[in-house]
């Protein structure tokens, strides 16, 4: 394997399961001040749906959105397939309740006082959501950090929906599997260890945020 | 009402899904410009909810809440500004994350304060409550008292036209509470700042406020100063020694010591007609005569009572009738310890609350 292409896997994987990160972040942050800010009927089950998600088989994610984004499913008129734009959706769908949990978990964690002391203070419903958020900033953080380590790490979605083309979709766990495949184990060895290497790093920003959160 | 800042008309407010009925009824309220109102009144009074009224955090259920003659609620730029007026300190108050003079500015930036000028107001907000100086300290680094204080400047650095402040002093010390008290009286007297704030302690309500409103079960209670009185607790930790009648004596709940004030809500004072019953102070049963008796509602009747003490009790109109309650009729006033709100220092290891 040349460089070149080692280093556009590693581009592919950072570029997709960041977007992917952000997107679902994006989504799920504000659901979850929603959620964490609201009873009503039916929370409950919406919770029970998204703990249920979080434990979904990456190929099973896989499989629907291949039959969706497939020449002959409903949005195959896209031509999508096979496409980096096809690994992001999917891996947004993959890591949304991940996101969507532990943000809820995070903003239910934030003093009640805090929004209310923000309203004393002058402030409009929307900057004393926003104070909440400041509030649960570093478990946020957290979260999103999660999704990413997830989105990056998995395989499933990426060969499904990316289909593996070299200098286009191939990215660190797709080359792993394709290495392996070959019979070129040190390749592979040494792209599981850049991508160690990389959740290593996310993970330790995680890390790092939690013991700054703590130490509030 | 021109010139004043609150009116409360046939005000109501119920908790959602309570299911007990209103958490608090005033029939009657105005606040003018540099007025000070003390709100006493045991625990569940409703005493906290009026103050939330009051700062727009809640909204009436019936009547009519008018701030500076507008309707607070009338949208929601009316009901932002109002609260950027009005600006409460809570019991247990929150500081946000950060830095003290991060919470300071807080308020400053919502109202777009000049970026230049804040520095100047937050430290003499700090410099106001004898926090001099720690405008980068982290809030978790501040003692319960210095956070009590901080949440103060935090609202005081607003210069806002309403202070509402749910027990101020409840969590500090003497002399840091000597200092709050000193933050408002000059508000109110310098700035024309209205300051409404709630309290158990009846001597701080008399010293501070020019009106006190004594609140029971959601309800105003006609207050006057027969149902209040000073001593020094007894050794026994139950009752107190009335001045200037000495021999006296109030039973109340928990054990104090040095000097106290008891204030005993008249709607929990039971009267009975008792020709030739004398006073058993220790019990909390008094003799007296009716020396005044006024229907205030349908409901309900004041009675006066003159003897040895003075009291005023709440009595149901019906009573009155089926007792035979009358101008200069004898009675026997009885109530209950647990009716006598009693403020001063706790004996030690005890809880009095």
């Amino acid at each position: 394997m040349i460089l070149s292409e080692l280093g556009l896997a590693i581009w592919v994987s950072l570029k997709t399961s960041g977007l992917a990160a952000l997107a679902a972040s994006l989504l799920a942050v504000p659901a979850a001040l929603f959620l964490a800010g609201r009873e009503f009927r039916g929370k409950r089950l919406i919770l029970l749906v998204n703990q249920t998600w979080m434990a979904a088989p990456t190929v099973v994610i896989g499989l629907f959105f291949y039959y969706l984004l497939g020449r002959r499913g409903l949005l195959g008129g896209l031509g999508l397939l096979y496409t980096q734009t096809a690994m992001v959706v999917g891996q947004v769908v993959l890591i949304l309740p991940l996101i969507l949990g532990f943000a809820y978990t995070a903003l239910r964690q934030v003093d009640k006082r805090a929004r209310l002391t923000a309203l004393t203070l002058g402030a409009t419903r929307r900057q004393a959501g926003r104070v909440v958020l400041r509030e649960a900033r570093f478990a946020l953080l957290t979260a999103v950090l999660a999704g990413f380590a997830r989105a990056i790490s998995e395989v499933g979605i990426a060969m499904m929906l990316g289909g593996n083309i070299r200098s286009a979709t191939r990215n660190i766990t797709t080359s792993i599997a394709l290495e392996t495949a070959k019979g070129e184990f040190q390749n592979g060895v040494v792209m599981g260890l850049i991508l160690l290497a990389i959740t290593l790093g996310t993970n330790a920003l995680v890390q790092a945020g939690l013991r700054t959160r703590d130490g509030e | 009402m021109s010139g004043g800042v609150y009116l409360l008309e046939g005000v109501r407010y119920a908790y959602p899904a309570s299911s007990s009925p209103f958490a608090l009824e005033v029939e009657s309220l105005r606040l003018g410009r540099g007025q000070v109102l003390a709100l006493v009144g045991p625990n569940g009074a409703g005493k906290s909810t009026l103050l939330m009224l009051l700062a727009f955090l809640i909204r009436q259920n019936r009547g009519r809440l008018a701030y500076r003659d507008e309707d607070p609620w009338a949208d929601e730029q009316a009901m932002v500004s109002a609260r950027r007026e009005a600006v409460l300190v809570t019991h247990h108050p929150y500081l946000f994350k950060g830095t003290v003079g991060d919470n300071l500015a807080f308020g400053l930036k919502l109202r777009n304060v000049p970026e230049a000028e804040r520095p100047r107001r937050v430290a003499d907000a700090l410099s106001l409550v004898e926090l001099t100086g720690r405008e980068r300290t982290p809030v978790q680094a501040l003692s319960a008292g210095q956070a009590q204080r901080a949440a103060l400047a935090r609202a005081v650095v607003l210069r806002p036209r309403v202070l509402l402040l749910d027990e101020p002093t409840a969590a500090i010390d003497a002399g840091t509470g000597h200092r709050v008290e000193a933050v408002l009286r000059e508000l109110s007297r310098e700035h024309g700042t209205t300051v409404v704030f709630s309290t158990h302690d009846f001597s701080q309500a008399t010293r501070l406020a020019d009106d006190i409103l004594y609140l029971t079960d959601g309800r105003r209670v006609e207050f006057s100063h027969e149902n209040c009185f000073s001593g020094t607790a007894a050794t026994d930790g139950t009752m107190s020694w009335i001045e200037p009648k000495p021999g006296l004596r109030i039973a109340f709940p928990g054990q104090r010591t040095g000097h106290v004030t008891c204030v005993i809500d008249p709607a929990r004072i039971s009267v009975r007609p008792g020709d030739g019953l004398g006073t058993d102070a220790g019990r909390n049963v008094f003799a007296g005569r009716i020396t005044r008796l006024d229907l205030i509602d349908p409901g309900s009747a004041l009675v006066r009572v003159g003897g040895e003490l003075t009291f005023r009790a709440l009595v149901p109109a019906a009573e009155v009738e089926a007792k035979g309650l009358s101008l200069a009729r004898n009675v026997r006033l009885e109530f209950d310890p647990d009716s006598v709100q009693v403020s001063g220092p706790p004996a030690l290891g005890k809880n009095n609350d």
